[in-house]
């Protein structure tokens, strides 16, 4: 699947407004924005603000009670409901696997739904696995067998199954502890570079929106939409006090989110391997950045910091004194690896790429360099194009 | 060896001409039974037939009720009452209830069989739907299923280990009852307990019994076996 087969439709929300029969306020207001194709667009708000009725509209798992929603030019409120929900992935909180049938089957349910045969659907179970990284023996297992983390990834692979230009997450990280949401944050915007679906997305981390949109979109309570920008502009410019409030007052540490580890100048250490010369290593370490060297396998990734201890013989020990911890992933935002610098309480820390080799360290330094110069909010204007591929 | 062979035969024999056992009425006589065991044959077919309609068709019955109630949400209370009172209803009662419509057999000992067994596997269906997770139905809907996709494909399977469960409660109990049918002359194995002429021989109702009990053993154990190939994922570890 390369980025150019795939399409992606733009999706425009026109004056859509819902009102619960019964209900005295109305639950999303005459709310208007349009998401480009392939960008993921973030509905964010404090709960009450309508964020998951807006985002139930596009598949009319809700109904609107007035506006219109258009994908790709079209009305969703043509035809049949079943059929619309078939060509938009959907991911939910709650994941809502079925307990009933294996990986496989589940990945497989859209396709068998729009009729595929047989070897078509196993092929892109197959396919779908492999792209969100499970093992092929996964196909036959059932969803109670795997963690969560695992079983939202599939969530993820069934909402792809049948390749639709238009995806809605609610929340669908919500659920997972901090780590592995970080993580499949990562995993998702690596897959969504590649793939380039209009995403809406749900959630009411701030965080999350910032670092998942290209767009975030502010619900306040009533369902007014409060501002839809960047997420840069969000954090320089807030449209009211409301999204000033939401965002925080710490907005110059959210705008760590905005970089990722990779967009930094790293430094380098002086590299060896277990059993070289001890000698040539020492030299290297009284001239380097990082005043400590990095014990690395053949493949180039870390196994340790070695200490003056370890290098005080004659060769390069193959068991360091102190572990590589923290580790930091290369695709991960600024700010999860400066909070893994000050939670191990290091001053570097190794980067690796997602196949586990060293890119670089990170120090806490780098960090407060560039919150500290003047080109920091316009090298962030810039990262925030992201990276798409 | 020979000796003890010959005293076997003995008492087979002595038993067999339906002496002393059966005129004393002991607790069993395994003589008495080897000479007549083709008598129960009949009993136990008519049994089997009364335990399988009954089942059959107050499963086809209680199902269709289920996927009605389960369209409806407002009947199930009513649904729900109704097949109550005819569980509630004591079986006997019930043939004579029966006896000015259908008459003295089979069919009025299974009409009442039927009713009995509503309650208990309405009740089954209608929980096992009701616990089948929000979110997967939720996200069966959202993902483009219909409504009838939904309930076939996700639902159904889903709540299929209760609606197992309350047929081999209802199985299991029809079977004890089914011998009541002899009451409204509709034959079974209560056919050999309350034999008219001797409702008190003892051999006659533990071998009826024993039948009885064995049926619903392996009913109860086929059914159990059912619900095992049928559910897989409920088997691997969690």
């Amino acid at each position: 699947m390369t980025a150019e087969s795939v399409s992606a439709s733009t999706v425009r929300f026109e004056s859509v407004t819902k009102r619960y029969s019964g209900a005295e306020s109305v639950a999303v207001e005459d709310l208007s924005f349009e998401v480009p194709a392939g960008e993921i667009c973030v509905l964010v708000g404090p709960s009450g603000c309508g964020k998951t009725t807006a985002l139930r509209m596009v598949n009319r798992t809700v109904e609107m009670t007035s506006g219109d929603i258009l994908i790709g030019g079209n009305s969703v409120k043509e035809g049949d409901p079943a059929r619309l929900r078939r060509e938009i992935g959907y991911v939910i909180q709650q994941i809502g696997l079925f307990p009933h049938r294996t990986i496989s089957q589940n990945i497989g349910t859209v396709p068998n739904l729009l009729g595929w045969d047989k070897e078509r659907v196993a092929k892109r179970s197959a396919e779908l696995l492999e792209l969100i990284g499970l093992d092929p023996e996964y196909g036959d297992r059932y969803p109670t067998q795997l963690s969560g983390g695992q079983q939202q990834r599939v969530g993820v692979a069934r909402a792809l199954a049948v390749d639709p230009p238009v995806m809605l997450m609610d929340e669908p990280f919500g659920a997972i502890d901090p780590i592995n949401r970080s993580r499949l944050q990562n995993e998702f915007l690596r897959l969504q570079a590649e793939l380039r679906k209009t995403v809406l997305f749900v959630t009411h981390d701030v965080d999350e929106a910032i670092k998942m949109g290209d767009k975030v979109a502010v619900l306040k309570k009533g369902g007014q939409l409060a501002q839809f920008a960047t997420p840069t502009e969000l954090l320089m410019e807030p449209a009211d006090d409301f999204v000033e409030d939401f965002v925080g007052s710490d907005r110059a540490l959210k705008r760590l989110a905005l970089m990722r580890v990779r967009d930094v100048n790293l430094w380098t250490a002086p590299l060896a391997q277990a059993g070289d010369p001890a000698e040539p290593v020492r030299t290297a370490v009284a001239a380097a950045e990082v005043p400590h060297a990095l014990l690395v396998d053949g493949e180039n990734r870390p196994q340790g910091w070695l200490s003056e201890r370890d290098l005080a013989g004659e060769r390069v020990p193959s068991t360091p004194d102190s572990l590589t911890e923290p580790l930091i992933e290369a695709d991960s935002i600024l700010r999860d690896g400066l909070a893994a610098l000050l939670q191990s309480g290091s001053l570097y820390a190794a980067v690796v790429d997602h196949r586990g080799r060293l890119t670089g360290v990170l120090s806490v330094e780098i960090v407060s360099d560039f919150l500290a110069s003047d080109k920091a909010a316009e090298s962030e204007l810039t990262a925030v194009e992201r990276p798409h591929g | 060896m020979a000796e003890l062979l010959a005293a076997v035969d003995d008492s087979f024999f002595t038993d067999r001409t339906g002496g002393g056992c059966i005129q004393e009425n002991k607790l069993f006589c395994p003589g008495w039974v080897a000479d007549n065991y083709d008598r129960y044959v009949d009993p136990t077919l008519q049994h089997l037939v009364l335990v399988g309609s009954a089942v059959v068709a107050g499963f086809l019955i209680a199902f269709a009720l289920g996927v009605f109630a389960h369209r409806h949400r407002f009947l199930q209370t009513p649904f729900l009452a109704g097949t109550g009172i005819l569980y509630t209803i004591p079986s006997i009662s019930f043939f004579f209830l029966l006896l000015p419509i259908t008459g003295r057999g089979a069919l009025t000992a299974i009409i009442a069989l039927t009713a009995f067994n509503l309650q208990i596997i309405f009740r089954n269906m209608t929980n096992g739907l009701r616990n089948v997770p929000q979110n997967v139905t939720e996200a069966a809907t959202g993902i483009g299923m219909t409504k009838s996709q939904v309930l076939w494909q996700v639902e159904l399977p889903l709540a299929m280990p209760e609606i197992i469960a309350g047929l081999r409660i209802a199985t299991v109990s029809t079977v004890a009852l089914a011998t009541l049918a002899v009451f409204a002359n509709g034959g079974g194995l209560g056919t050999e307990i309350v034999s008219g002429s001797n409702i008190t021989f003892k051999t006659g109702i533990i071998v009826a019994g024993s039948i009885a009990v064995i049926m619903a053993i392996v009913f109860d154990g086929m059914l159990l076996l059912a619900g095992k190939l049928l559910a897989p994922w409920k088997r691997v570890a969690q």
